[in-house]
């Protein structure tokens, strides 16, 4: 027994080499789509991939183009578009509605009355699309790689490789890309042995890569290539680009074009002779290619009846005896419902019908070349088919081989494709002629602006099948002239999951401290902050939180930027970039640092530390460090200063000991001086504990006594290990960001981008004394200068709140009005009462004391909530 | 359009290696209303401008070039 796969509720035979779409078209199934807006039948048409009819949802999966897509044991498959079935679709009445729903539908009804329109266009979103989005399904989480060359060669036909062969002769590196395998889509033949001996050939050179199964998303500027892949999506970074994406045959326009069993003349063949399935019983063939000669051939051999070849006078004697011909003729028109029932064709002799189930269409190439008319600007060359529909293989090869010469290939113009009075244009976005000439006369006259308004060419296929026919419509209109070029093609050019273009977006690398696995061992919950992974608490934030006011704690601070700046003008620099006084400041002794932009806004805080001969060692923020590191250099450079910059983050660890117990816990474990006396506040020095060197930095953003221990990031473990060992005795545990949380609040520090807003300036914040306004200069002085006059009218504030606190972020409300928001808030322990921190404007001067931040009661005041004289932090 | 940006320790690097840091800008401006324009406007020239990019993925020091903003073409 055959392998079967499903199609709404059907077994469906397989056989070797299927398509889900042939597959399909085997076993009888002719209608596989309804059209995005009139609801027509659509069916089988290019079998390559290049034209909407196939789309498919495949496991849950919407718009897979089934003709191109392997039929796999077991799948799901189903049509999804049509009420309640593609099959029998009630909203095909809107096709004999045509009137009722005219081009430029959307912007026309529903304007008055404006009610109307959310109830409108649900029922046109139900009525109207091509597919509906799984509601459960995990994407796939591909990586993203890129790659660089000297060219990128798109299409492995013969133009493509005998392009990537010179390029990689002449010394280049080459990456060829092909959406399937070369010469895959080939039957038997001098052709196939061409293709695989030029791709046999390449993969052989050195400097050489080939990516089968790997299809262009699009060229943007860079250029930049993003290529999907089934394992990863390649972001390919050539010098240049060549296409060489083929041609496909095109798509003519003619009344009932759209039916199912009209195919262009290589799908007709795919199936006949790749897949053994025939496209139909009895066909009427139009022929004026060479190729098209050989689908007749095919079409004949696998058992077709060719009811009448329409063909051109002059290749009329190349069709086979006994086959009835109508010279220079051509398909009018097809009448058919489910299927086609008959065609007519016309020729100077007069008109003539015939009865036939299908109609094989092989008039001429059109060039497959969204990626070109993508790519304007871009050092972006086309080759083969792309450009020279039509050529043959030698003239493809040398198209190749100009290209990767860098000698441009000027398109060869294809000729207007002749316009009829019927038909669909546009496959993708279901657009007649009849459209076009009502846009037309509504005075709509340029193939990008009837692109605009009737949507034709927007479709997936970015107008492969139909941006010549658009184009050709306007100059036989227009005459001539810029008004009938072709429209522009947007990436992407082929039809791609979501999942597939946001490849490695989900690559983020988180920085982590030398305490990271320690961290874990004692069952912190680890989190992002910035770009960082750090603990927010260890079990209970509760308890670290006691641990800090109580007893004694560790935090591990080594996210701090930490920087060395020294050199014979670091004093220089430090003055002049930032605010606070730094000439005078005597080793040892340190300074709260606020860093201000050239607007005088806050950027960042941290601390400035006097080292012996001029040198200082700084500390910004967790998040400000890289911010920090480049204003520094900024400046250095601008001001042409001799001053030596050193990033220090990721080189120094930092532990934080904080507590009553601080000092006992680090004397237990150093023989230095780091009593009250010898290392007060807002000093430093250097000492050992348990054997590591550290920079103990008095400063406490926990509002205890505090020492900030900066070492080396290679000791970090031992040093953390013996805090807490020897911590035991002091009933020592770690803190996380969660009691920091609330640790800070109590003291009224801000975190800078979560309390304050991008155009605080440090009065609003309360920090007028960080800034020495009567040195020369500082960035940002003279704007503090121009805003001084500017009276305050939003303050950074403390809030005390009746119950529990509110939601972060909720508005303050004076009365009725929204006059500030809460930024943090939480319980205080030591204040037994929710509190937080905010900020409020008052347009008029008076700040109201009496709030209400959601439905809770709240008491503006000004912090620090605990310890205001600072008395247990200089302890 | 590609971008790579000539740096002078590092030589020529993809422009993704770089921070942009905005038009060259004048030092300072000690009149309090030439210094609001010298913080807060641009001259968003389309044409060649005075630049400043940093070498985030590279040497990071600061360089400033000239650069094309309608073709990209870079410049010392």
């Amino acid at each position: 027994m055959s392998p079967t796969f499903e199609f709404e509720g059907r077994q469906i035979p397989i056989e070797p080499g299927d398509t889900i779409a042939s597959a399909l078209h085997r076993a009888g199934v002719r209608t596989f789509n309804r059209s995005i807006k009139h609801h027509r039948r659509r069916g089988l048409y290019c079998v390559t991939g290049d034209c909407p009819n196939c789309s498919l949802n495949v496991d849950g999966e919407p718009g897979v183009r089934s003709c191109v897509t392997p039929a796999v044991e077991g799948v799901r498959v189903k049509r999804e578009t049509g009420f309640p079935s593609a099959e029998r679709d009630l909203l095909s009445a809107t096709d004999r509605a045509h009137p009722l729903m005219p081009v430029g539908f959307y912007s026309k009804m529903f304007i008055k009355p404006s009610f109307a329109w959310p109830v409108a266009e649900k029922v046109i979103s139900r009525a109207t699309g091509v597919g509906r989005l799984p509601e459960h399904r995990v994407p796939r989480r591909k990586p993203a790689r890129h790659l660089h060359c000297d060219l990128l060669v798109v299409g492995g036909g013969v133009a493509g490789l005998s392009a990537a062969i010179a390029a990689a002769q002449g010394g280049e590196r080459v990456i060829l890309c092909d959406e399937g395998a070369p010469g895959e889509k080939l039957p038997p033949g001098p052709t196939l042995e061409r293709v695989r001996a030029l791709a046999d050939e390449l993969r052989a050179m050195p400097g050489a890569q080939v990516f089968e199964r790997h299809t262009a998303v699009g060229i943007y500027e860079g250029p930049l290539v993003p290529v999907v892949g089934e394992e990863a999506l390649l972001r390919i970074h050539p010098e240049r680009v060549i296409v060489a994406t083929g041609a496909v045959e095109a798509h003519s326009v003619f009344r009932g074009n759209d039916v199912p069993g009209v195919f262009l003349g290589r799908g007709a063949a795919r199936l006949a002779g790749r897949h053994r399935v025939l496209p139909g019983m009895r066909a009427v063939v139009a022929a004026s290619t060479p190729e098209g000669l050989e689908h007749l051939e095919t079409l004949r051999s696998a058992g077709v009846e060719i009811a009448v070849v329409a063909i051109p006078d002059d290749m009329a004697d190349r069709v086979p005896s006994g086959v009835p011909v109508v010279r220079g003729g051509r398909v009018a028109a097809v009448e058919g419902g489910k299927t086609v029932r008959a065609a007519t064709v016309t020729s100077p002799t007069g008109t003539e019908r015939f009865e036939c189930d299908t109609v094989v269409l092989s008039l001429e190439l059109t060039p497959r070349d969204a990626l070109l008319r993508m790519g304007y600007g871009l050092p972006v060359s086309g080759a083969g088919d792309s450009v020279w529909p039509g050529c043959t293989l030698d003239e493809a090869a040398e198209s190749g081989r100009l290209a990767a010469a860098g000698t441009p290939v000027e398109p060869r113009a294809a000729e207007g494709i002749a316009v009829a009075r019927h038909g669909y244009v546009c496959l993708c976005e279901d657009v007649s002629i009849g459209d076009l000439e009502q846009a037309w006369d509504e005075g709509w006259r340029s193939s990008e602006i009837l692109k605009r308004y009737t949507t034709a060419t927007m479709g997936p296929c970015q107008g492969a099948m139909c941006s010549r026919i658009l184009a050709s419509f306007v100059t036989a209109k227009a005459g001539p002239g810029p008004a009938g070029t072709r429209t522009t093609a947007r990436p992407p050019a082929r039809t791609h999951r979501l999942e597939d273009l946001a490849a490695g977006i989900h690559e983020v690398i988180d920085k982590r401290t030398a305490l990271h696995d320690r961290h874990i061992e004692m069952g912190a919950r680890m989190d992002w902050s910035g770009s960082w992974k750090r603990p927010f608490h260890y079990g209970d934030a509760a308890e670290e939180y006691r641990a800090v006011r109580e007893r004694v704690s560790v935090m591990d601070v080594g996210t701090l930027g930490k920087f060395l700046v020294a050199g014979r003008d670091a004093t220089t620099l430090l003055d002049r970039v930032f605010p606070c006084r730094v000439e005078g400041l005597e080793p040892g002794r340190s300074r709260y640092l606020v860093a201000l932009d050239e607007a005088g806004y806050v950027m960042d805080d941290g601390m400035i530390c006097a080292l012996e001969g001029s040198r200082y060692y700084l500390t910004s923020t967790s998040g400000g460090a890289d911010r920090m590191e480049m204003w520094l250099r900024n400046w250095t450079d601008r001001w042409d200063l001799h001053v030596h910059v050193v990033n220090q983050t990721t080189m120094l660890g930092a532990i934080n000991v904080a507590g009553p117990r601080a000092r006992d816990l680090l004397s237990a474990l150093s023989d230095d001086a780091i009593d009250r006396e010898t290392l007060p506040h807002m000093t430093h020095a250097e000492i050992t504990v348990a054997g590591v060197p550290c920079r103990a930095i008095r400063v406490g953003f926990v509002g205890e006594l505090s020492y900030e221990l900066h070492h080396p990031r290679s000791r970090s473990v031992e040093l953390w290990d013996a805090l807490l060992t020897t911590g035991v005795a002091f009933d020592i545990r770690p803190h996380g960001l969660d009691a920091l949380e609330i640790l800070r609040m109590e003291k009224g520090h801000f975190y800078l981008g979560q309390d304050t807003l991008p155009d605080d300036h440090p009065a609003k914040l309360g920090l007028g004394w960080a800034v020495a306004m009567d040195k020369p200069t500082f960035v940002g002085k003279v704007a503090l200068e121009r805003m001084a006059d500017i009276p305050i009218e939003r303050r950074f504030i403390g809030l005390m709140f009746e119950g529990a606190a509110p939601t972060r972020g909720v508005p303050l409300y004076d009365g009725d009005h929204i006059v500030g928001r809460v930024t943090s808030c939480g319980w205080s322990g030591a204040l037994s009462r929710a509190i937080g921190l905010g900020w409020m404007r008052a347009p008029d001067g008076v700040f109201a004391t009496d709030l209400r931040a959601g439905e809770t009661r709240a008491t503006v005041t000004t912090p620090p909530f605990y310890d205001p004289e600072g008395a247990r932090l200089r302890a | 359009m590609a971008l790579r940006i000539p740096c002078p320790h590092c030589g020529l690097r993809e422009y993704t290696e770089f921070t942009f840091g905005g038009e060259l800008r004048d030092l300072e401006s000690p009149d309090p209303e030439q210094d609001f324009v010298r913080v807060y406007l641009r001259e968003n020239d389309a044409g060649p401008q005075r630049e400043r990019w940093f070498h985030t993925f590279g040497c990071r020091r600061w360089l400033t070039l000239t650069r094309d903003t309608v073709t990209n073409e870079v410049t010392p």
